[in-house]
């Protein structure tokens, strides 16, 4: 089936997105890009150019570079919005004939809704060579604020672009989409909206059904955006700069342009460390020589210089709910787009406004694109093609020495699957072991749910660590655990089927996943002694059968010491210090070791005898015995 | 006769039935394994591209470096050309294009070349004896990697 291309056009930057085995994929555009500058220009050999290219000639030929078309799309050159925008567009428009906007490109005039296909064709174009198929059908995203003329513009740009639209779908609502947020009935959703030069909020409401969303509350501000962050951080480099050396670089088109490049850099640095540095080397000169920048810009002097843009946003949402008669405490879920929703101090601001964190786990720059591309898969049949699998909600797993939790099925598995590990006995001539099926994060056995329990008997008897146990957990496309245990040697198997073990109610599995968190810190305290001890008791038992077996050819002197140390050892076996179990273990091993070569020694003085083969085979964790 | 007719009716439209599930189920477990055997090459296809290009954020950053290092070269005061002590200095320019040579990256020549684009940003445009749209200066060096532009040359053009 014909793939059908979901597409953000934006002010600053578009992006494209398609379903791909069920998911939705950015399509890189033909410079390898992820996201293609919305900037169409004419160059004086009357080449047309779109995207980034057209973006690098930008300075040199700003009266026939088209930048910013998605604020003209639909509207009429007397709306309040054109009048004011026209003063800080540098190429020249004018009202047509019906009274919208006509746009000067060249010699030529132009609808905006023509510019917009300019950029419609490039993305469609690329998106074509990149995944090798023709694209004649695509999904639009709008600001939800659009009117009916604005997006009836955008769906004929798209139709010049040679492109059936097969909706113009609200930008907040792809968004939400992405974060599978429209499931849940009832539901209201605001969408925090803060990119380079626009910031949108809006709040969505999952009426009556599942996937079908209103808008119920618009607003925002157009002109602002990360881009006057970057300019405040400039300013303030510029006037450190000033009170420093008494040198104005305001003037210095070239200094500037490194400010410039410096303070986006320094701001991004700020999102993830607490401290950048600006240095800008030789950025200047005066009589007295080369002059030098260096600043040291803290995340909270950034936070300080950007607050009242900040501000301004949060006290936008605010009027948004209010017009929507709502309270911050009303809404369910909060949905962070836009590349400035990077900046910690806004996250903290909306945390702060709502009491819970924004949804933020996917690119803020992508996540629309991929809202319409999986609109278009629902409208193209892509979701009813995939065959949905579910995944385990919790580990899955069996009770082994020490009381411990070993993992056969890790959490989130998608199932049908199947995993099998070998285990062995813990005890000398054990002849049968117990298979206890647990269900949980806990390290501890005890700690997690049992699932069921059985035996398997009829082993031969052998040495501990030698039979091997082949154990299988089986769960089929239903949600069904089949657990079996089988000896390799005689074959003899012993099996459970575990039905509805999967399928647990939300509020179980949350609870199950807190309580691993919380007791995350003193499980693994718990499971490093056990493991220290298992240690201690594997090193006793590997002496103990050395000494049995070749006892005779070790120094007698070297076997009292060691005999020393096990005691010394099983005194704090059974105690919880763990330092103290480690280190003793640490002495008994390396006073073994020197008995170990002795005993090499010796054996090799003598005729080598013909080896026995060990049939260790066996994985680390060991049954514990059956009691 | 006819009952039994209906009855055999019945029990061929349940075979076929059956064998027509049977021929689906088959052609959708074909299909999910081929699709995830195609998965698997796209992955692989996916990772190669990205190893290409997995340093281009590390180059990118050194490039700021040796963008500085340049430019204290060139303002370099003629009477320290000849010393010793800046020579080797800047040798550590060259120590850097040479690392940047073995990672493939290369140097876009752009002076009094025509102005594109796909390999130039304009920043500025003077009046000059040049043909218009000739590169007339070099603000910033551009940069290629494994054929891929990761930063266009920053330049002045000729009105």
């Amino acid at each position: 089936m014909a793939k059908i291309l979901g597409i953000d056009l934006g002010t600053t930057f578009s992006a494209t997105a398609i379903i791909e085995n069920g998911e939705p994929k950015i399509i890189e555009n033909k410079e390898g890009a992820r996201t293609t500058p919305s900037v169409v220009a004419l160059t004086k050999n009357q080449e047309r150019l779109v995207g980034v290219t057209a973006k690098r000639q930008q300075i040199t030929n700003p009266q026939n570079t088209i930048s910013s078309i998605k604020r003209l799309v639909g509207r009429r050159f007397s709306d309040k919005e054109v009048q004011n925008d026209k003063k800080l567009l540098p190429y020249e428009l004018k009202e047509a004939n019906d009274g919208g906007i006509e746009v000067k490109m060249g010699d030529k005039w132009h609808k905006p809704a023509e510019i917009s296909a300019m950029i419609l064709q490039k993305l469609k174009q690329d998106a074509e060579e990149k995944i090798g198929e023709k694209i004649t059908q695509a999904v639009i995203t709008c600001p939800a604020y659009f009117d009916d003329s604005q997006r009836k513009a955008t769906k004929i740009a798209g139709e010049i672009a040679g492109l059936d639209v097969k909706m113009v779908l609200n930008e907040p609502t792809a968004a939400a989409l992405t974060y599978g947020l429209t499931k849940t009935k009832g539901q209201q959703i605001l969408v925090y909206d803060f990119g380079g030069g626009t910031f949108d909020v809006s709040i969505l409401d999952v009426t009556k059904d599942p996937d079908t969303v209103e808008v119920i509350g618009v607003g925002g501000d157009t002109h602002l955006g990360g881009d006057d962050f970057d300019q405040k951080i400039m300013n303030w480099i510029i006037e450190e700069f000033k009170k420093d050396q008494g040198i104005d670089l305001s003037k210095d088109q070239l200094a500037l342009q490194r400010i410039k490049e410096s303070a986006e850099k320094a701001k991004i640095e700020l999102s993830t460390t607490l401290e950048t540095e600006i240095n800008i080397p030789f950025v200047t000169s005066d009589s007295s020589g080369p002059k030098h920048l260096f600043l040291k810009l803290s995340r909270a002097q950034f936070q300080n210089l950007v607050k009242e843009y900040i501000e301004k946003s949060i006290k936008l949402v605010q009027e948004t709910l209010k017009t929507a008669k709502l309270k911050p405490k009303d809404i369910e879920e909060i949905v962070l787009v836009g590349g400035q929703t990077r900046t910690p101090a806004i996250q903290e601001a909306v945390k702060n406004l709502f009491g819970k964190e924004g949804n933020k786990s996917i690119n803020p720059d992508e996540v629309v694109a991929m809202g319409a591309a999986i609109q278009a898969g629902i409208m193209g049949g892509d979701a009813k093609e995939v065959l949905l699998l579910d995944a385990t909600p919790l580990s899955l797993g069996i009770e082994t020495l020490g009381s411990v939790n070993t993992v056969l099925i890790a959490k989130n598995t998608i199932y049908p699957v199947n995993k099998t590990q070998i285990f062995s006995t813990a005890a000398e001539s054990q002849t049968s072991v117990e298979v206890h099926v647990l269900q949980g994060e806990r390290p501890m056995a005890s700690d997690n749910k049992t699932l069921g329990r059985f035996i398997l008997d009829g082993i031969p008897s052998a040495p501990r660590g030698v039979p091997q146990i082949e154990v299988s957990f089986d769960i089929d496309s239903n949600g069904i655990l089949n657990v079996s245990a089988k000896d390799k040697a005689t074959g003899k198997s012993q099996s459970i089927r575990i039905e509805g073990s999967i399928g647990m109610s939300k509020d179980e599995i949350e609870k199950m996943k807190k309580e691993a968190q919380i007791h995350e810190q003193d499980d693994k305290k718990k499971k490093e002694l056990i493991e220290a001890k298992n240690l201690a008791d594997n090193l006793i038992y590997s002496w103990e059968k050395t000494n049995k077996d070749a006892g005779d050819k070790i120094d007698e002197n070297l076997k009292k010491q060691v005999q020393e140390k096990i005691d010394e050892l099983k005194k704090v076996k059974d105690k919880d210090n763990i330092e103290e179990i480690k280190s003793k273990t640490n002495d008994l091993s390396q006073i073994i070791q020197k008995a170990g070569a002795d005993l090499y020694k010796k054996t090799s003085e003598q005729k080598p005898k013909e080896e026995k083969k060990d049939a260790k085979d066996a994985e680390e964790g060991e049954y514990k015995e059956k009691k | 006769m006819r009952c039994m007719n209906d009855k055999k009716d019945k029990e061929k439209d349940k075979e076929q039935d059956k064998e027509n599930k049977e021929q689906e189920y088959l052609e959708n477990w074909k299909r999910e394994r081929a699709s995830f055997l195609n998965y698997k090459k796209q992955e692989a296809e996916r990772v190669s591209e990205l190893m290409k290009f997995a340093n281009q954020g590390l180059i990118l950053d050194i490039l700021d470096i040796l963008d500085n290092i340049y430019i204290a070269e060139k303002k370099l005061p003629k009477d320290l050309e000849k010393n010793e002590w800046v020579k080797g200095i800047l040798n550590i320019k060259n120590q850097i294009l040479e690392f940047l040579k073995n990672q493939r990256v290369e140097q876009i020549d752009c002076l009094k070349k025509d102005f594109d684009p796909n390999f130039h940003e304009s920043v500025e445009m003077a009046e000059s004896d040049s043909k218009s749209g000739t590169i007339i200066k070099e603000f910033k060096k551009g940069y290629i990697l494994n054929s891929k532009v990761i930063r266009p040359a920053r330049v002045k053009i000729a009105k």
